[in-house]
């Protein structure tokens, strides 16, 4: 979920250390913009209340839960609420992943061929909580400047096996924050787009405080993430946090 | 009229042996067929009574299309409705309320994928086969464990899978029909089937435990009805639908459509199989009543000149053959009944057993109806009428002058 560290795991999307200059003076400059934007949450730690809205056509539900990250290869999250799913939680470290339910107490190690599936039911993937990191490693980037926006569009490279054909990524100037994301497939066609909607101040710093993520091959679907509460640097969240210890632990 | 058949009457009896020999063909046909009749209906019947207990029932209601896209949203909400329609139906004898989910079992580290069905344990017991086929352990109960689980029966496929027995415990995770991950663990009260039977992989709960489960409130997928009579399952299925708008009513016919049209192209087959072998046995007849006509040519030619009208001697051939026909059709009877009843009440054990669905089917039966006897009857009346007529045209065409000339 890239809804989990925050806007961290978002833009840390360009953000791969190791990521190769892209081609061109565009290429550069998008780098350098995410540079900054990577500055703004790197090395993070984070703590959130967040509540999930998933919204079908058969069925509406509302998630509350907590969520905490560090850096960008470790997240955890739990669900408080609604009473019948309270303890399931979803444990992150780098690739991999693990959800823990606690009235059957068992963990599922979620298998790669499972990274593509709904995370309990929303409209986000396994696969956007484990894949941000390496996009720059398999995406050439290139930027559309306008008057207010940045518009980054990532292309996979050759010979990478990626899940999307193309990513437009949208970027406003100011505040230098994420306005949309739009997913396509290797037709060419927008599948999902997920917007960032009323910035709001989390312990001084602006942030998007709603992510809407929406799937276009499914009518009446949507999912809607609001932070009610965001901590940056919290003193509580230690590597400790990250284990399976953790995660099957009571609280 | 009385004439004609007086006279009919008599040509029978003037060729005795002739006539008793192609009687004798006839009674065989109508044996034949009826006997095979009985046996095919009867059968389908067992087989069909057996498969409609095990799984559908004789009528299902579902949301919409169900059948062909089971969805887990697509439920049946206003139970109330439902119930109050069945319970006030006189040829409803039982039904059951169930749902449905596919899901992945757990027990230690093992697990296998399974079909969860819930069911309200009472009314399952009363409507389908499920009870008989209990082969350890006991029949589920709707109340909990002692310690707070609830039970569950297991397919023996599951148990072996798993290496569960009545008593241990079985994990659940599937998803529900609020998007959320249904995971709970439940005892294993009892073992259902065999490893061949259609239940293998199956998990069955009580209905309020599978419903808290799957987060289906108090939803249903499927009723599944049980009438007095089989063979009202398509009109009453229309009845229903009437009174259950929104909702779709199926007969089981509809409900396996596979195995239904199975059923009736290998009945279709050994209709036409039938059909041939009387197809022969008319030959004969046909053969019969020419050699009749052409012995009578004289005789006809007389008639023709004292004032017979052609169409009235054609009508004294076909007379003659169907009256033939429907003594052959009596004498057949006669003889069918103690046959067919043998069949019916008693039956012949199969050498081997077949295993339908996890019941055993040990004897080939009859089926002793009006259907099994009227059927043959009017086929054979059909044939006598059709091969009486190319003979009686031909004796109606006969000239007086030439014929009263030939011997």
């Amino acid at each position: 979920m890239r809804f989990v560290v925050a806007l961290v795991a978002v833009t840390a999307t360009f953000a791969a250390p190791a990521a190769p200059p892209g081609d061109g003076a565009d290429a550069a400059r998008a780098k350098a913009i995410i540079d900054k934007m990577e500055d703004l949450y790197r090395g993070a730690a984070s703590k959130a209340q967040v509540t999930m809205r998933i919204e079908t056509p058969q069925y509406q539900r509302t998630l509350e839960m907590s969520a905490r990250s560090l850096g960008t290869k470790q997240s955890f999250i739990r669900i408080l609420a609604p009473i019948k799913d309270r303890g399931i939680a979803t444990l992150k470290i780098d690739k991999q992943m693990w959800n823990y339910f606690p009235k059957i107490n068992k963990v599922i190690k979620i298998p790669p061929s499972m990274m593509m599936g709904s995370w309990m039911g929303s409209d986000f993937t396994n696969d956007d909580l484990v894949k941000e990191t390496t996009l720059t490693d398999e995406y050439r980037l290139h930027m559309d400047e306008t008057a207010d926006q940045y518009r980054i569009t990532l292309i996979p490279k050759q010979n990478t096996v990626t899940v999307w054909g193309k990513i437009e990524y949208v970027i406003s100037k100011s505040p230098l924050l994420p306005v949309s994301e739009g997913f396509y497939d290797d037709a060419g066609k927008l599948v999902r787009r997920l917007t960032f909607e009323d910035p709001k101040d989390f312990s001084g710093r602006l942030l998007p405080s709603v992510l809407e993520m929406v799937p276009l091959n499914k009518p009446g679907h949507r999912t809607l993430v609001t932070y009610t509460r965001l901590e940056f640097n919290p003193p509580d969240v230690t590597e400790a946090d990250f284990t399976l210890r953790h995660l099957t632990s009571r609280f | 009229m009385s004439l004609l058949l007086r006279l009919a009457f008599r040509n029978i009896l003037r060729q005795r042996r002739r006539s008793i020999l192609t009687a004798l063909s006839m009674i065989g046909g109508y044996i034949l067929c009826a006997f095979s009749f009985s046996l095919v209906d009867g059968s389908y019947g067992n087989i069909i009574r057996i498969f409609t207990q095990d799984r559908t029932g004789h009528v299902e209601i579902h949301k919409g299309d169900y059948i062909e896209h089971p969805r887990i949203y697509k439920t049946i909400d206003d139970r109330a409705k439902v119930t109050k329609v069945l319970d006030a139906d006189p040829h409803v004898v039982s039904y059951a309320p169930r749902v449905y989910a596919p899901a992945l079992a757990w027990a230690g580290d093992k697990n296998t994928p399974v079909q969860i069905i819930g069911i309200d344990p009472a009314r399952e017991r009363n409507t389908s086969l499920l009870a008989r086929k209990l082969t350890e352990g006991s029949w589920l109960t709707a109340a909990t464990a002692p310690d707070g689980h609830y039970h569950a029966l297991i397919g023996r496929g599951v148990a072996d899978a798993l290496k569960l027995k009545p008593g241990g415990h079985i994990i659940l995770i599937s998803q529900g029909a609020d998007g959320s991950v249904a995971n709970d663990i439940y005892v294993v009260q009892g073992i259902v089937g065999t490893l061949d039977s259609a239940e293998k992989l199956n998990v069955y709960l009580p209905l309020a435990a599978a419903q808290s489960f799957l987060t289906l409130g108090n939803h249903v997928h499927e009723y599944a009805i049980i009438l007095n009579n089989i063979h009202l399952a398509r009109s009453q299925a229309a009845k229903l639908q009437k009174l259950l708008p929104g909702l779709t009513v199926s007969p089981w016919q509809d409900v396996e459509p596979t195995f239904y049209k199975t059923m009736e192209s290998d009945k279709r087959g050994n209709d036409v199989t039938l059909g041939i072998i009387l197809f022969i046995v008319f030959i004969g007849v046909l053969n019969t009543v020419l050699m009749s006509v052409l012995e009578r040519t004289r005789e006809f030619g007389v008639l023709r000149a004292i004032g017979s009208r052609p169409i009235t001697i054609a009508l004294l051939i076909s007379a003659e053959t169907l009256i033939l026909a429907a003594l052959s059709i009596a004498a057949g009877f006669v003889l069918s009944v103690p046959l067919i009843a043998f069949f019916t009440w008693h039956g012949i054990a199969m050498p081997q057993p077949i295993d339908l669905g996890g019941v055993a089917f040990s004897d080939m039966q009859g089926d002793f109806t009006a259907s099994v006897f009227v059927r043959p009857a009017l086929i054979l009346l059909g044939y006598a009428l059709l091969v009486s007529i190319p003979p009686g045209i031909r004796a109606a065409r006969i000239s007086p002058a030439h014929a009263m000339r030939t011997f």
